[in-house]
């Protein structure tokens, strides 16, 4: 597959120009941020609704950059929770067990949901837990309610 | 067959039909009808430049009657020239034209057509208004008059719906817009759209009847 | 997955976690086209969906629908979709064969009667019923016994939705669609020659999600991804804008990407998702490999002249017929101003006579 892409970029086409859809896509970033930072909701977008030239999603990868955080979760395949360099400002690909990629999603929120661990999941531990440990399972009723 | 099938087919198809036989009808009638041999003596020689300088003279408001005519002169101008512009530059329309006649010209970005389209609805509108209300225009405008200005407001008025999308589905929109077209073009020769067609050969024609009679105009 | 279970169950019980589950809901709303706030919705009704029972069904075809299906490019979720409707018959995908796999349409439509789904690819033949059988059964009782206790029916592709290149002038089969035969079903269209994969399976993952029907466009196909045309998506709309098309497949203008709408692009006409959803794991669609879009989608697209002539060129075939029109409008117009000129002479020549 790479060298399919890498072969097809020596022939002569030059793709002029874009969308104009990126434009209007950091406009939205900047609005919803402005709003989590004041405490409001957050935004997710669909970048798979998005009508994108070629090499397009690449450039709004470049221009929101990489910031401090980088977390990769293994559920159903590979996700990467990339920050960009703006602090709140999420970028996220879900990849499925072949490695390709299933979806891709911008999300402005402090801490994107993904990333918490989920009550079912934690309670699911605490049963697994239990079962490893003799006589561990008193505190199990308090939990389940 | 869809609405846009049709429009695009047989509709398109008739109406040119009717379109190109009816000029050339009226045109060639018109024409060979005044071809009455005139045995007077001219008084002036020249006929041809006689009858190209009366295009000319007519083309500018009449000096007699400047002021009260200048807007009904000019907004008629404005409107003739944004009507042509959004016609012949729109590169669809060209594209049109191309499978019509084999070539081709280079168009204009859509934001200018769109702009010329609304000038020009807005003028015809504007002179409609004016035709209705002002007394002698009423008494002198009759139900073809009416009838041939609304047909053209409607390709206007559905082109730019078409291209903005408004109001329904682009190939209903597209499909009206066709068949309002084709409306215009079937009335055409037979309405007083066809002053198109006959304005510069009249004005030739009197100006050189003039011209032979010695007149001066 | 177990009939009994619902899919938040069996997911569960394949050890996947609920990160996994969430992840799975949010790449499954993405493939319907919801809104990512939906995907809260989608996890709910997920959660508790039961396994539908699909009947597959192909007619008059070419399996390019099933073959654009089976090389969807999310596998994962797609296999999910898949284990959590159960595929009764399919007879290209299925492992019986003969009566064992008729046996199985009949026990499914038995057991499921009023619940199950029926998927339809391929047209069907009414010019003369053994132009297409299955079984030693045509293709026309087949549907009718199939969809008399269907819940709802998929028509995948064009064929089936409007009896696509079959019916294609002069028909010489009859061809007509599932909606010109069934009319008291509900009935999906997800047109296109094949269908992009992942529309295929967003429509079933919206069935087995909501258990309902999405909102229909007037040719009863998903809105979430035929709202839109072509055109109104396409990443080169700027330079339709400008005024900037590529006059052929090799000049200066095609080389820079340009407006595809002089070549013929029927992108202004055509409604599908071929813009954003792309094909081949997202890579390209027509357009962005610099072929205007041939309407595929759409009814009768076979029929509508020449993929190459632009869309405001008419449709007819030649200029002769105008060219016609032009000598007969001159023979009238001089015959009658001949005929004018005649009754003039002989008035003037009466009133010379009488005076």
């Amino acid at each position: 597959m790479v060298n399919i892409m890498s072969a097809l970029e020596g022939i002569a086409v030059r793709v002029e120009a874009a969308s104009g859809n990126i434009t209007p896509l950091l406009h939205e970033i900047r609005h919803a941020l402005r709003r989590v930072a004041q405490g409001g909701e957050g935004t997710t977008i669909d970048l798979g609704s998005l009508p994108l030239a070629p090499g397009e999603e690449k450039r709004i990868e470049d221009l929101l950059g990489q910031g401090e955080v980088r977390a990769e979760l293994n559920a159903l395949g590979p996700t990467v929770v990339q920050e960009t360099r703006y602090p709140g400002v999420w970028y996220i690909t879900h990849r499925n067990t072949e490695q390709e990629v299933v979806a891709r999603f911008i999300e402005v929120t402090r801490m994107p949901e993904l990333l918490l661990a989920q009550s079912e999941d934690m309670r699911r531990a605490v049963s697994e837990l239990d079962s490893k440990l003799p006589g561990g399972n008193r505190d199990v009723g308090h939990d389940d309610h | 067959m869809t609405l846009l099938d049709f429009a695009r087919g047989p509709g398109l198809q008739w109406s040119l039909i009717i379109l190109i036989a009816g000029v050339l009808w009226r045109l060639g009638g018109t024409i060979l009808l005044n071809a009455r041999k005139d045995l007077s003596r001219p008084r002036h020689k020249g006929t041809l430049t006689d009858g190209l300088k009366v295009i000319a003279t007519r083309s500018l408001p009449a000096h007699q009657f400047e002021k009260r005519i200048r807007f009904q002169h000019f907004s008629g101008y404005a409107w003739h020239i944004a009507l042509f512009i959004s016609v012949l530059f729109f590169a669809p329309h060209i594209f049109f034209f191309e499978s019509l006649l084999g070539f081709g010209w280079p168009g204009l970005p859509n934001g200018i057509i769109l702009a010329t389209a609304a000038i020009a609805v807005a003028i015809l509108i504007a002179l409609l208004i004016r035709r209705a209300s002002h007394p002698v225009q009423r008494l002198i405008s009759n139900a073809d008059d009416y009838i041939s200005i609304l047909l053209v407001i409607a390709p206007l008025v559905t082109g730019i719906l078409a291209f903005a999308h408004v109001g329904a589905r682009y190939p209903t929109l597209l499909a009206v817009h066709l068949l309002s077209v084709e409306a215009m073009f079937v009335w055409f020769p037979f309405g007083k759209l066809m002053h198109a067609a006959l304005t510069f050969p009249s004005r030739f024609q009197a100006g050189a009847s003039y011209g032979r009679k010695g007149v001066r105009a | 997955m177990r009939k009994d279970q619902s899919l938040g169950e069996y997911l569960f019980s394949q050890g996947v976690s609920r990160r996994g589950f969430l992840k799975f809901c949010s790449a499954t709303a993405s493939l319907m086209a919801l809104p990512p706030s939906m995907v809260g919705r989608v996890a709910a009704a997920l959660e508790s969906a039961r396994r539908p029972s699909v009947i597959w069904l192909s007619f008059q075809e070419c399996t390019g629908c099933t073959e654009s299906l089976t090389r969807s490019h999310a596998p994962t979720v797609e296999s999910l979709i898949f284990d959590a409707i159960s595929l009764d018959y399919h007879h290209t995908l299925q492992a019986a064969a003969g009566f064992a796999a008729e046996e199985a349409r009949e026990a499914a439509m038995r057991e499921n009667a009023g619940k199950y789904l029926l998927v339809v690819d391929g047209s069907i033949p009414i010019g003369n019923p053994a132009y297409s059988t299955i079984a030693g059964i045509s293709n026309l009782d087949m549907l009718k016994e199939s969809a008399a206790n269907a819940a709802a029916i998929i028509a995948v592709g064009t064929c089936a939705s409007f009896g696509g290149i079959p019916h294609a002038n002069p028909n010489p089969t009859g061809a007509v669609s599932v909606s010109d035969i069934i009319k008291d079903k509900p009935i999906i269209n997800v047109s296109g020659c094949p269908p992009i994969p992942v529309v295929i399976t967003g429509v079933l993952a919206h069935f087995l999600t909501f258990g309902s029907i999405p909102d229909l466009d007037e040719l009863g196909r998903p809105k979430a991804f035929f709202g839109q045309s072509i055109h109104d998506r396409c990443y080169r709309r700027p330079f339709y804008e400008r005024g900037q098309f590529a006059k052929t497949f090799d000049d200066e203008g095609a080389r820079l990407g340009w407006c595809l709408y002089e070549l013929g692009c029927k992108g202004p006409t055509t409604y599908n998702a071929c813009a954003t959803l792309k094909w081949n794991e997202g890579t390209s669609f027509p357009i962005g490999s610099g072929h205007g879009c041939i309407g595929c989608s759409e009814p009768d697209f076979w029929d509508k002249g020449s993929f190459y002539r632009p869309i405001s060129a008419g449709l007819w075939g030649s200029r002769e017929a105008l060219l016609g029109a032009a000598a007969a409008g001159a023979a009238i117009g001089i015959g009658s101003a001949l005929a004018a000129r005649s009754r003039k002479k002989k008035a003037v020549a009466e009133e010379a006579k009488s005076s």
